[in-house]
């Protein structure tokens, strides 16, 4: 039987705009048109950012509503695991950052393990009583966090937190390679990556993306190392060198080819479910 | 939350062409990273971010 990889995609994220990539969905209609049309080709999990009327990422519960409940109602087939994002706006308030998950408790909701600058350029605040908030806020709300580490840092901060009971076993880790002031993109990181998250976290499910120059690199070595994939615009708004992405269904459909032809199979959002140990 | 690629961007005072660098291939570049493509000479420094619309006149410098 084959082993099943569990594709992410990453509709919107928080900088692209339209002048970027006309193609990347911005309005909650437009998202979860997307988010249906992903998932018919083969994505599992649904990774969303909101953004306001002006185009700027938001942490606005309202959105998310929206978008989630367009999503269910008009796609109701649509058995897609919902990720929400707790990071979508830099400077959104430790509430604003948590409102919409205690509200509408999706499966999944995004923990970023750690601090950093952002585009050298402003500061991606995750300070420690945050982390200890939304671990403990997460177990209470059962939405299983993924865990996006930048570095390796990231994963030993993971690893103290799961030893002070804020976040609970087994971990699922999203690796991002490639960001600015974050680990380059490159096999020998990812390695490196994989190794530290065996020894501090053994146990953990792990998925990867990279961005620009290594996108690919890091989608062929997350497969072939047994992990699992993330795609889409808030990552990639290019298909290949000077070629824009038409949709983000086209990423998913690249993706679902990779991973057949390694071998495996895209898993689905019920597969997903039991790898990941959602629900439980 | 990921930002897509950084780059920096140059022009070259030599050759005048202007040109950009993925800050994540600065491993790759070595100290090549930030020299002219066009006649190898050092960049001058403009500025840097996230990939903007109007960045296509900066030649995207590969390996």
């Amino acid at each position: 039987m084959a082993r099943k990889t569990i594709i992410t995609v990453a509709t919107t994220g928080a900088w692209p705009k339209k002048e970027n990539n006309p193609n990347v969905p911005m309005t909650p209609q437009e998202i979860a048109d997307d988010v249906y049309s992903c998932w018919q080709a083969g994505a599992a999990i649904a990774h969303l950012h909101m953004r306001d009327d002006e185009g700027n990422g938001t942490m606005s519960t309202e959105k998310f509503r929206e978008t989630v409940t367009l999503l269910r109602s008009q796609h109701p087939d649509c058995d897609i695991v919902l990720n929400l994002t707790t990071s979508g706006d830099l400077n959104a308030t430790d509430e604003t950052r948590q409102a919409h998950l205690k509200e509408l408790r999706p499966e999944m909701g995004s923990y970023d393990c750690g601090s950093m600058n952002w585009l050298n350029s402003s500061l991606f605040l995750n300070p420690p009583k945050f982390l200890e908030e939304l671990g403990r806020n997460m177990q209470e709300w059962n939405v299983k966090p993924e865990i996006e580490v930048f570095d390796p840092g990231m994963i030993a901060n993971a690893a103290y937190y799961l030893k002070k009971g804020v976040l609970k076993a087994p971990l699922h880790f999203q690796m991002c390679m490639g960001c600015a002031n974050g680990i380059p993109g490159s096999m020998k990181n990812l390695v490196f990556m994989k190794e530290t998250m065996d020894t501090l976290c053994p146990g953990s499910t792990w998925s990867c993306f990279g961005v620009g120059h290594c996108a690919m690199e890091m989608t062929y070595g997350a497969v072939a190392m047994g992990g699992h994939i993330r795609v889409g615009m808030e990552d990639n708004v290019m298909y290949a060198k000077g070629q824009l992405a038409e949709s983000n269904r086209q990423l998913v459909e690249r993706a679902a080819r990779v991973i057949r032809e390694f071998g495996n199979e895209p898993a689905t959002p019920s597969e997903a479910r039991e790898i990941l140990g959602l629900g439980k | 939350m990921s930002w897509g690629p950084c780059f920096m961007y140059y022009h070259c005072q030599e050759c005048k062409q202007k040109f950009k660098y993925a800050t994540d291939l600065i491993p790759a570049f070595g100290d090549r990273f930030g020299l002219c493509p066009f006649c190898g000479k050092e960049g001058v420094f403009e500025k840097d971010g996230a990939r903007t619309p109007d960045d296509m006149e900066y030649a995207e410098v590969e390996e």
